[in-house]
């Protein structure tokens, strides 16, 4: 069953084809990995469907509804919710308040913003049972801030997915951090969106993480799709073997 | 000794109100980061409409006791101003700051002018509002019981501040927003409903200083200006943008004053800008501030 649809979707920057009349279905439940080179249009496609940018031309349809024109916020009451390449946390904030802002932010009850945030004994259950699937209960009392990476990248992804989302996009949610913390982090991800029958969309670059955990494989080049296929598709397509070492495409 | 705790009372009393606008000063820089040059307007007008209603409360019988209540809705109707001001300024968030200095340098002028044309040149009094309270006798000295009033609200509305700001959770989307309104917005949160709510709280606060000064000096046209002055300094030493850097910002800029008007009355302003200098050259970002 289609989640979520594009069609025709593009957008340009000068000369540049951030997006070039793409085609791209994300099916409800799978995890999904986008992957290409730098500058392949992988973080503008994710920044088109969850309304960080505005396509020339195209329409994105999410559950057959076109959403193409709606705001950030309409998108997330939808159900497409995001995380970022470089990770933004509220390090002001504790690491519970961080998941009790996307909580707030999705309820969006005017009416109730003046409560007591501590005392909502559903948020706070709520938040909790978030920071427990993430591995993070233990720190709900410390400033963002003064987590270590692997934490914040948790983190980022917690909020997110604290915003309950039907379709989740993560944005290399394992860069910068160690190779031990890279397995951990997909792990607690992966078995956290599965359990939750959420549909995820990860933007990666490394090919181990890509092949390990992913349902399916989407490789775009120079704001085009490439090649489509599962983890063994796309391990024996050779075009996609000579991007990623740099070689020219075979015709 | 009765004299020692008369000075510390005047001292409460004009931190009290000193606290009341710089902390709303502080409050919109730190969400918005914007300095507001029109906030001590915000103060006069406060002070001109408490003045205004008490007169027009007085003229059709209200006994005096019952303008007390005129008071909050002087400061309610600056709130509202801010509510129709905020998303004019909006656009002017992401400009460089001498744009946004300019554009509220307009404002501070526009508001002096409508004040002018509404009321007049001439001063407004809320005499009535002080005189329904008594006088107080401390050793062989008067004081008014209305400043004790005055200094009560100023400890009432930094507990209610703070507890808007850090315990519910309308404070936490504006520390969130104050932090980072691309993220905050990038969340779904309602970011021009959290920047129009902390500017009404600002021009409420301002509003509640001149409501609840009015009564024991009469609204002037210019008193914005003086007001802005000293909330400048305040949050100087304090630090901008920080609630607890406005508390004490507003102590040591009353107890200096009012040792000053005593012992050093022809250099007592001096004295004020001398400690802002120094802290500006040591600290900055003021006591309490951070960036």
């Amino acid at each position: 069953m289609i989640l979520l649809q594009t069609i025709d979707l593009s957008k340009q920057f000068g000369d540049v084809h951030a997006c070039d009349r793409v085609n791209f279905t994300v099916n409800k439940g799978e995890f999904l990995s986008l992957v290409g080179s730098n500058g392949a249009g992988k973080t503008s496609l994710v920044n088109l469907i969850s309304g960080h940018l505005a396509p020339d031309s195209g329409r994105i349809l999410f559950e057959g509804t076109d959403v193409t024109f709606a705001r950030i916020h309409e998108r997330i009451r939808a159900g497409i919710a995001r995380s970022f390449q470089i990770v933004n946390l509220f390090d002001v904030l504790t690491v519970f308040d961080n998941v009790a802002l996307s909580i707030f932010s999705r309820e969006r009850k005017i009416v109730k913003i003046a409560a007591l945030a501590d005392l909502d004994r559903d948020v706070r259950r709520e938040a909790l049972d978030v920071l427990s699937q993430f591995g993070l209960a233990a720190k709900s009392a410390v400033p963002a801030g003064g987590l270590a990476q692997g934490e914040r990248k948790l983190l980022d992804v917690a909020l997110a997915y604290a915003l309950r989302p039907k379709l989740l996009f993560l944005d290399e949610p394992t860069s910068g951090v160690s190779t031990r913390e890279k397995t951990q982090i997909m792990d607690t991800v992966s078995s956290v969106v599965r359990a939750g029958a959420v549909t995820a969309v990860i933007i990666e670059h490394d090919m181990d993480v890509v092949f390990r955990y992913s349902d399916r494989i989407v490789m775009m080049h120079e704001g085009k799709f490439l090649a489509d296929g599962t983890p063994q598709e796309i391990r024996a397509n050779k075009n996609v073997a000579n991007i990623l070492l740099g070689a020219p495409l075979s015709a | 000794m009765s004299i020692l705790i008369i000075q510390i009372l005047n001292s409460l009393f004009y931190a009290s109100v000193l606290f009341l606008i710089a902390a709303g000063l502080s409050l919109i820089f730190g969400v918005m980061r914007i300095v507001n040059m029109a906030h001590g307007s915000f103060y006069a007008v406060g002070a001109f409409v408490t003045a205004w209603l008490v007169g027009r409360a007085i003229a059709l019988g209200v006994p005096a006791g019952w303008t007390f209540l005129l008071i909050p809705v002087g400061a309610a109707v600056v709130a509202l101003l801010g509510i129709v001001i905020e998303p004019l300024l909006r656009p002017f968030y992401r400009r460089a700051e001498e744009y946004q200095l300019l554009v509220t340098f307009g404002l501070l002028l526009i508001l002096e002018d409508v004040m002018h044309l509404l009321w007049g040149g001439l001063p407004l009094s809320a005499d009535p509002v002080m005189d329904a309270l008594p006088i107080m006798r401390i050793g062989g000295l008067v004081y008014p019981a209305y400043n004790l009033v005055v200094i009560g609200v100023g400890v009432v509305a930094a507990l209610l501040l703070w507890a808007v700001i850090y315990r519910t959770k309308f404070g936490v989307m504006l520390r969130a927003t104050s932090q980072d309104r691309r993220m905050a917005s990038a969340l779904g949160l309602n970011v021009g409903l959290v920047y129009v709510s902390a500017f009404a709280i600002g021009c409420f606060m301002a509003g509640l200083g001149g409501a609840i000064i009015v009564p024991t000096q009469t609204a002037v046209l210019g008193m914005g200006i003086d007001a802005l002055i000293l909330a400048f300094v305040v949050v100087v030493i304090g630090g901008l943008g920080s609630l607890q850097g406005a508390l004490v910002g507003a102590l040591i800029v009353s107890f200096v004053r009012t040792a000053g008007i005593q012992f050093f009355p022809e250099i007592e302003l001096a004295v004020l800008y001398l400690i802002a200098a120094v802290v500006l050259l040591v600290k900055p970002t003021g006591l309490f501030g951070t960036a």
